[in-house]
């Protein structure tokens, strides 16, 4: 159920990625799929993770002027190493999780600027303000949306009958056969 | 993940090789899909957004009333005038024995979308390869050169902006013919801005001087109004002057652009046998 959730989330993702510039320049500079490939890659699930990053990459990439794949490759990297410290590191709590979502960005910027230079396609535009700009508007966006799947979308597992009582000191039972010795 | 890292890689690699020429066909048919429901998003949004800038137009319309009323008194003076010079001018041709061809036509081409990248600048356009748009095509508004058409797909075609920093425009300062101020445009860091290089330092330029294409790069037809020159670094006899020039179009707030159904000239037989020249497939 929370594999369906996180495909929900991650095409309407994409669908704003898509639409939302047309309404307001400012909307650019937020990274809805990074935001989601983060949350994925923090339930530690890799390999959804992964496979979520090279998706939205390349639906990103479809419809911008850069190279195709460049999207893909930098998300696929980030959901690996993610999901990574996530494994390690206890990260579930929601100001823990702005760090990441913050430094995923830097490190998304980084790789993607990186590969456009590889390859002879510099991008447009100052790289230290896009950047900024980029770093500032995603985590902002990203902790709204994560305290949002947090509170709404979350699985809420209903508490145990056995969780909700106390329990009840068991006495423990003695070994008959050493009772002699 | 090492394996798709490497589709990745390599959809890169053949992106960045077929991105000056040819058929972008990944991407194609990607843009294909996706207009399936960009198009029906663009249509909504736009209409709500549209809704709520009428209504704060409404505030400023009285005082515009009243001016606009003065400036269509002042117009209908000026229209008499140009119909006057009109007929003449259809007299004076008429006994030239000239005939009024349209070079290319103009297809008008709706906005659906931006590039959801912030590191670029592309749009996408409802007009694709069914319509007649191919490649490389010129891309115009009222105001003046917008770019040009770097993808097709069937349904959607992708265009690049003047203002990217890999596109270079054969330009001339002035008017063709009257001016021998010859350059090539193209974009810089900034997305507002243009620079046109290699025109001589001997030779005149004035900020507020206006730039247009020769139509010798082989893509853009000449006399597009590029853009308007808004600083000028002189250079010298040996040296070239550094411009910077101000789009004609309004680049950020498009709505609607025209397609030019135009094909450049067949380049000669020598031009084709440069070592440098795209090989025809």
């Amino acid at each position: 159920m929370e594999g369906v959730r996180l495909t929900i989330a991650l095409i309407i993702a994409v669908v704003l990625q898509w639409t939302l510039r047309n309404i307001a320049e400012p909307f650019a500079y937020i990274d809805f799929p990074l935001i989601i490939v983060v949350f994925a890659a923090l339930q530690r699930n890799a390999i959804r993770a992964i496979i979520f990053g090279t998706l939205a990459g390349v639906a990103v990439d479809a419809l911008s002027g850069g190279l195709l794949g460049a999207n893909g490759f930098t998300k696929t990297l980030i959901a690996f190493l993610v999901s990574e410290i996530a494994r390690r590191v206890y990260l579930d709590n929601l100001l823990l999780r702005i760090p990441v979502i913050a430094g995923a960005c830097l490190f998304d910027d980084l790789v993607y600027y990186g590969l456009h230079r590889l390859f002879g396609q510099p991008p447009l535009g100052d790289v230290l303000v896009t950047m900024a700009y980029s770093l500032i508007g995603t985590t902002i966006a990203g902790t709204f949306i994560y305290f949002m799947l947090q509170n709404f979308a979350a699985d809420r597992v209903r508490p145990k009958k056995r969780d909700i009582f106390a329990s009840r000191r068991l006495t423990r039972r003695r070994n008959p056969i050493r009772l002699n010795k | 993940m090492i394996a798709l890292l490497l589709v990745n890689f390599i959809l890169m690699a053949f992106d960045a090789r077929e991105i000056t020429s040819g058929q972008r066909v990944v991407r194609a048919w990607t843009q294909t899909a996706a207009d399936f429901v960009q198009s029906p998003v663009t249509s909504i949004t736009a209409s709500i957004s549209n809704y709520f800038t009428s209504i704060s137009n409404l505030r400023s319309a009285q005082d515009e009333n009243g001016q606009l009323k003065q400036r269509v008194q002042e117009q209908e003076v000026e229209l008499k005038q140009k119909e006057e010079l009109a007929s003449e001018n259809q007299r004076l041709r008429s006994l030239l024995d000239l005939k009024e061809q349209s070079k290319y036509k103009v297809l008008t081409a709706r906005i659906i979308g931006r590039d959801p990248s912030v590191w670029f600048d592309s749009s996408i356009v409802n007009r694709g390869s069914l319509d007649g748009v191919a490649l490389n095509m010129p891309v115009v508004t009222d105001g003046g050169l917008v770019g040009r058409v770097t993808a097709v797909s069937p349904l959607t075609a992708q265009i690049d902006l003047v203002t990217r920093d890999k596109s270079g425009v054969g330009a001339v300062i002035g008017q063709i013919g009257e001016s021998n101020a010859l350059g090539v445009v193209s974009g810089t860091s900034k997305k507002d801005l243009l620079e046109m290089k290699y025109v001589p330092g001997a030779v005149d330029v004035q900020v507020g001087q206006t730039v247009f294409t020769t139509g010798q790069d082989g893509i853009f037809p000449a006399g597009l109004k590029i853009g308007e020159i808004v600083s000028v670094a002189t250079g010298s006899a040996t040296t070239p002057h550094q411009i910077q020039i101000r789009p004609a179009a309004r680049l950020n707030s498009m709505q609607e652009v025209g397609i030019l159904l135009y094909e450049p000239p067949q380049r000669t037989e020598f031009e084709q046998k440069l070592p440098n020249a795209v090989k025809p497939k």
